[in-house]
């Protein structure tokens, strides 16, 4: 069978493959990332994979595209046994995959794209017949995208959509998707897996969804195999489990179903006991530290991206601001941090006027945790001392005469850092760039949270790391707030953000749309004002008052 | 590696990797001179007698020695152009546009002041060799940090239009009429030449160039405002994000490599031609880039390298008489060096495995080619 | 060259004599421009920059001379010319790939090694005359010496002309230049789609040296014509600054080369019609222009859109 889709060929008839992964085993030196796992794909169904982060959901996929070799185990697709040996092999066999990150080229057309990802082109394109496939091929689609955008000017959604699309295109039988819905709003989310859902039922495709949220599972998904610790822990069609039965063979019992928030993302896991400390009670929240007014910025491309943020942060609270990717949080952080030009609009903190220069973040003690610490906060190449120093080098108590550098000094700051926040390196010479992920951020926090902090503001600072940084990080976070720090919490995951904030924001299209209130903040609420919806009231108030 | 110190029991680590260190450039320098072997063999040379005249001509004799030192001062100078900018990331090619017009900006100095005491009129065309140097590549600086231009384009554009206003300036309106073969300014004066270090052949700008790579070495290296420029250089965004005044301290850094070079025009004038005019534009802009890299841009290994490369250069004239190759036969073995040693730097790191105990190399010393590698990663 | 005799019309021909002079000088200077940029925007579409261009431009300059002195075919050079670019070209290329290795100092590198090699083999042909390419007269009509000079067209230069074109269908039509472009794009996305990114950004360069080492002989073997060591200046760095003015599209690397060549003529073209004072500035008009153009391009901030993505070096 050849997966090549000639342009003019009409579309293939029959329902996709049973694909079956049998005992499945894979071992990294002493880590077994994933334990004697099999997995049933029925054709024309839609088979969850739920686990949480390092469960072998990835190991898992990644043994059936064929990026690793199976230590043990088989793979069946119809009634034939392969093993792909890469993923362009695996999509030959009619198995594709939709990645987390996109795989398109953002400064080419959606056409040239889809064309270009067919596994044999001619050397002269025809764009004239292929323009024609490609409208023939979309007339059968459940939803419409123009050819001849280019992708940089597309949506996450839409994105999201296309990567589908080219699934399709290349006529994959079995799709893998993997976590497709995290860049999506709620809605875009709903539509894209509903139309999966659809064309698996007309006998199209088979979908492996994998996710971690119940919700997707439970209105979409046929079928669920539920991972932990690289182990199958269990299956079964999605109206045998209910959501509580599915989180506790996830978390291995650990979850109590009652107080299980409608995700269940690693960060929830100590949501209960948060809910004692959320620092809402009056009497710890002082006056207004950060003071955001009309803030305007543009991001790479020049196009606005900031239009008019006004928001405030009191002292002792923590005001978490959730929003979809590119709605101008990125922006906006690094508009505090010094990274981004503001075009218009002004900050104050303690009443003093703010622009992110060393003397006035100092001066009012304003410290940042920007995301991806070793692109945003650190120089990997130098010294975990070094980069600990960052804040401080050229303060009096660690330079002689004013101008020269005091090594030993530095050096012994570094160590006792390292020895309160229990950063594990080689040394403190070792350069940054070489510890963990979870290392790095806690080096960084160690430097941001030293002395007084008036101002903190956090960018995703748990993205990527394990349970236990992520609960040690919250409480750090915390901490600095009970000692009276303003924080701006910035987060992709709005599970992060209802389990830290005392107040929500939420961000679309560079504005702030909506504030939650202080109890009872609803995560629906929260999610249709992020996706856009009820954006038309708040703006144009915050407009007329500036 | 000279910014960290031996953390208890990293010491056999750091020793392997500071015998690496030296051991890839000089590995670099064997093959170099292997190839360029090769390549003069091949044109018709006896190989031996090529090598004998090479060090025969920069380090055979008293006399060619200082004559090494002679070319080797103002290269120490266009060097740190190069090397400065690069400690803050930048690749600034400029060091022969900034050394001529500091030459013709010490000539417009010394005519100005006349007659004054030689010192004053010394002091003078030292400064305005720095200023208006210094002020070239500063331009160069603001223009990337303000402007995202591309400084290594930027700068070497910059130095075929000194090239030009020099020759403009040096053929018309300062032009000695006296000066009838090759167009010239009129000289400085014998009263006002920079002389030669006390017993030796060869002038005071050798010591400028010492004291400028050590003053170079202290400041970046040693300093609060050095340790803001690496930061800069190794991660602008963490730099921003401590609030450092990134576009000031890159335009600073830029200026003083820039006033380096001018210096040197200032040097060449003052010691060795006593005028301006196209004598000086013999390439030491250019081969100071050779120069820091080779020294791989830290200030300190500049002095070795350009005394090196200055030996190599020397060594040309006795190439042409006595072998009867070509004066480019130096530009070749310059080629050759820049290429081997840039190829060179893949094995860093991995040469440790053929070095006794070597395992820990990878995980002690940060260096240049980690960075390049960590910021292609970023 | 030209302007000894053009001198003596210039006065007949009043306020004509300028533009004829440009005209005529611009389709001269342009060639190397022409050639080195569609070189280098091969190059920079497949993701890496290439910074040795000026030296391959020497280099085939001397190649193109010296081949055709020795074998009296001037065509035969400018082919010797592509391939001793194809050979420095590769070498760059793979000296890239390899770890740790960085691009922009490769090609400074090789820069002063293509020049250094040039001049070392060059050395005897200063002297002997070889044999130049002849142009196709399409100003013969005319009587007047600067119209005919003026409209003298090199088959070399609607060779860069055609290949422009060429280059432009092959990026947006084909196969070759679809895989090219997410090479330069996304290398990761090349690689998911199973391209070897290294080796076609081997190729790439390459065949960009190729092109930069035709522009070489274009300058020994059409204009000035002839072999000197003060041959090229700058030309093949400018031409990488051509090319973003250009916007990585070949066919505005010719309007642009054109643009450049008209300001290259400037000062020759003052010299011929009798203005003779200032001519080192006027010399740096090219110069001067690229300056101008690349700050006005340049934006601190943003990034361009059109820009090959994996070029971060070219901001």
């Amino acid at each position: 069978m050849s997966a090549v889709p000639s342009p003019v060929a009409p579309p293939r008839r029959g329902s996709p493959p049973l694909l079956e992964a049998d005992r499945l085993s894979k071992r990294f030196g002493n880590f077994l990332a994933l334990d004697d796992v099999s997995l049933r794909v029925e054709p024309g169904r839609v088979h969850a994979l739920l686990g949480e982060n390092g469960a072998g959901k990835s190991t898992l996929v990644k043994c059936i595209m064929g990026y690793l070799t199976p230590d043990a185990g088989r793979i069946r697709l119809g009634d034939r046994e392969v093993l792909p040996k890469s993923p362009r092999h695996a999509q030959s066999l009619g198995i594709g995959m939709v990645y987390q990150h996109f795989t398109l080229v953002p400064n080419m057309t959606v056409r040239e794209n889809l064309v270009l990802s067919r596994p044999r082109l001619p050397f002269v394109v025809d764009w004239a017949t292929e323009r024609a496939a490609l409208a023939s091929f979309l007339a059968r689609m459940p939803f419409q995208v123009d050819l001849e955008a280019p992708v940089r000017s597309l949506s996450a959604g839409e994105k999201q959509k296309i990567e589908i699309l080219k699934q399709l295109y290349l006529e994959s039988r079995v799709v893998i998707l993997d976590e497709p819905t995290s860049v999506l709003t709620p809605a875009e989310a709903d539509h894209v897996l509903s139309m999966l859902h659809q064309m698996a039922r007309a006998g199209e495709i088979s979908v492996v969804l994998i996710t971690h949220k119940f919700r997707e599972v439970t209105q979409f998904a046929d079928e669920v195999t539920v991972l932990r610790r690289g182990r199958k822990v269990g299956h079964g069609g999605v109206g045998d489990l209910t959501p509580s039965a599915m989180a506790d063979m996830m978390m291995g019992g650990a979850s109590k179903s009652s107080s299980l928030p409608p995700s269940a993302r690693s960060s929830e896991h100590e949501a209960p006991a948060d809910e004692r400390d959320r620092g809402t009670d009056e009497g710890a929240i002082g006056h207004a530290r950060v003071l955001i007014d009309d803030l305007h910025a543009e991001d790479d491309l020049g196009v606005p991206a900031l239009r008019g943020v006004t928001l405030e942060v009191r002292s002792g609270e923590i005001v978490g601001v959730a929003a979809i990717a590119g709605n101008g949080q990125e922006e906006l952080v690094e508009v505090l941090a010094g990274q981004r030009m503001k075009t218009a609009g002004t900050v104050t903190v303690s009443g003093a006027e703010y622009e992110p220069k060393r003397a006035i973040m100092r001066a009012l003690n304003v410290r940042c945790l920007p995301e991806e610490p070793l692109r945003n906060a650190c120089v990997p190449t130098m010294s975990v001392a070094d980069n600990m120093a960052l804040r401080v080098f050229d303060e009096p108590r660690y330079t002689a005469m004013g101008w020269l550098l005091s090594r030993k000094k530095i050096a012994q700051t570094a160590t006792t850092l390292v020895g309160e926040y229990g950063i594990r390196a080689p040394s403190i010479h070792t350069p940054i760039g070489r510890l963990s992920g979870g290392n790095v951020q806690r080096a960084v926090l160690a430097r941001e949270l030293e002395g007084k902090v008036d101002v903190l503001i956090a960018a995703n600072p748990c993205m990527g790391l394990d349970f236990a940084a992520v609960a040690e990080i919250h409480a750090r976070i915390r901490a600095a707030r009970d000692r009276g720090a303003a924080v701006l919490l910035v987060s992709a995951d709005l599970d992060e953000i209802l389990a830290l904030a005392t107040r929500i924001l939420v961000m679309s299209e560079g504005r702030i749309v909506y504030e939650a209130p202080l109890e009872g903040a609803e995560p629906a609420v929260i999610g249709k004002y992020m996706a856009g919806h009820g954006a038309h009231v708040a703006p144009d108030e915050r407009h007329a008052s500036s | 590696m000279t910014s960290t110190r031996p953390a208890a029991g990293d010491g056999a680590g750091r020793f392997s990797a500071s015998v690496e260190a030296a051991a890839v450039p000089l590995l670099g320098l064997a093959v170099s001179f292997a190839l360029f072997g090769v390549f003069v063999a091949v044109a018709g040379a006896n190989v031996g007698d090529v090598y004998y005249q090479m060090v025969r001509g920069s380090f055979g004799s008293w006399f060619s020695f200082q004559n090494t030192l002679v070319r080797a001062a103002p290269l120490m100078l266009t060097a740190l152009c190069t090397a400065l900018p690069a400690q803050v990331g930048l690749v600034v090619i400029g060091g022969e546009g900034a050394l001529v017009l500091g030459a013709l900006a010490s000539v417009i100095a010394a005519h100005a002041l006349g007659g004054a005491n030689p010192w004053v009129v010394l002091f003078a065309m030292a400064g305005a060799g720095c200023v208006v140097g210094g002020a070239w590549i500063a331009a160069v600086g603001a223009l990337r940090t303000l402007r995202g231009a591309n400084e290594t384009i930027s700068s070497l554009l910059l130095n075929y239009i000194a090239i030009g206003v020099f020759k403009h300036v040096v053929e018309g309106p300062l032009r000695d009429p006296a000066s009838l073969n090759k167009p010239s300014t009129r000289p400085i004066g014998e009263a006002n030449a920079l002389g030669a270090i006390p017993g030796l052949d060869v002038h005071w700008g050798l010591v400028y160039g010492l004291i400028g790579c050590l003053a170079a070495y202290v400041l970046m290296r040693r300093s609060a405002f050095g340790f803001a420029a690496k930061v800069i250089g190794g991660n602008a965004r963490a730099a921003q994000l401590g609030g450092l005044a990134v576009s000031k301290i890159v335009i600073v850094t830029c200026a003083l490599g820039g006033a380096a070079a001018g210096l040197a025009g200032m040097a060449e004038v003052a010691a060795v031609h006593g005028t301006a005019n196209a004598s000086i534009i013999v390439g030491y802009g250019y081969t100071g880039i050779l120069v820091a890299f080779l020294a791989r841009q830290h200030p300190l290994a500049i002095v070795p390298v350009a005394v090196l490369i200055g030996g190599v250069g020397a060594s040309g004239g006795l190439l042409q008489r006595a072998e009867h190759l070509p004066d480019a036969t130096v530009n070749v073995l310059q080629g050759i060096l820049f290429v081997v040693i840039l190829a060179i730097e893949t094995l860093r790191g991995r040469l440790a495995t053929f070095l006794p105990r070597a395992r820990v190399t990878s995980e002690s010393a940060p260096n240049p080619a980690a960075k390049a590698a960590c910021s292609k990663a970023a | 060259m030209l302007e000894g005799r053009m001198s003596d019309t210039a006065a007949g021909l009043g306020i004509w004599a300028l533009p004829l002079a440009l005209i005529g000088g611009a389709l001269r200077v342009s060639g190397p421009y022409l050639f080195v940029s569609l070189g280098e925007c091969l190059t920079e579409k497949s993701g890496r920059i290439n910074l040795g261009q000026e030296g391959t431009l020497i280099l085939g300059a001397m190649t193109a001379y010296g081949v055709s002195y020795l074998s009296g075919s001037p065509w035969l050079g400018v082919l010797a010319a592509g391939c001793a670019g194809l050979v420095l070209g590769a070498l760059h290329a793979w000296l890239c790939s390899l770890p740790r290795v960085n691009d922009v100092a490769v090609g400074i590198a090789l820069m002063l090694f293509g020049v250094g090699i040039a001049f070392f083999l060059g050395k005897p042909l200063i002297q002997p005359p070889a044999p130049r390419l002849s142009p196709i007269e399409l100003g013969a009509w005319s009587s007047i010496a600067p119209v005919r000079a003026a409209l003298e067209i090199h088959g070399l230069l609607l060779l860069g002309v055609v290949a422009a074109f060429v280059m432009r269908f092959v990026f947006r039509r084909t196969r070759w230049g679809l895989v090219l472009r997410v090479a330069g794009e996304d290398a990761d996305a090349a690689r998911a789609l199973g391209y070897d990114v290294d080796r076609v950004r081997l190729v790439a360069t390459a065949i960009g040296g190729f092109f930069a080492g035709v522009g070489g002989s274009f300058l020994s073997l059409v204009y000035p014509g002839s072999w000197s060591e003060g041959l090229s200046s700058g030309q093949g760095l400018m031409a990488v600054a051509l090319v973003i003015f250009a916007r990585w599209d070949p066919v505005k690397c010719l309007w642009t080369s054109l643009l450049f060549g008209g300001a290259g003529a400037l000062g020759p073209a003052l010299q011929s019609i009798g203005i003779l004072g200032g001519y080192n500035l006027y010399a740096t008009a090219p110069y001067v222009l690229t300056f101008v153009i690349m700050i006005a391009t340049s934006s601190a901030r943003r990034t361009f859109a059109d820009q090959p993505a994996e070029l971060t070096v070219a901001r």
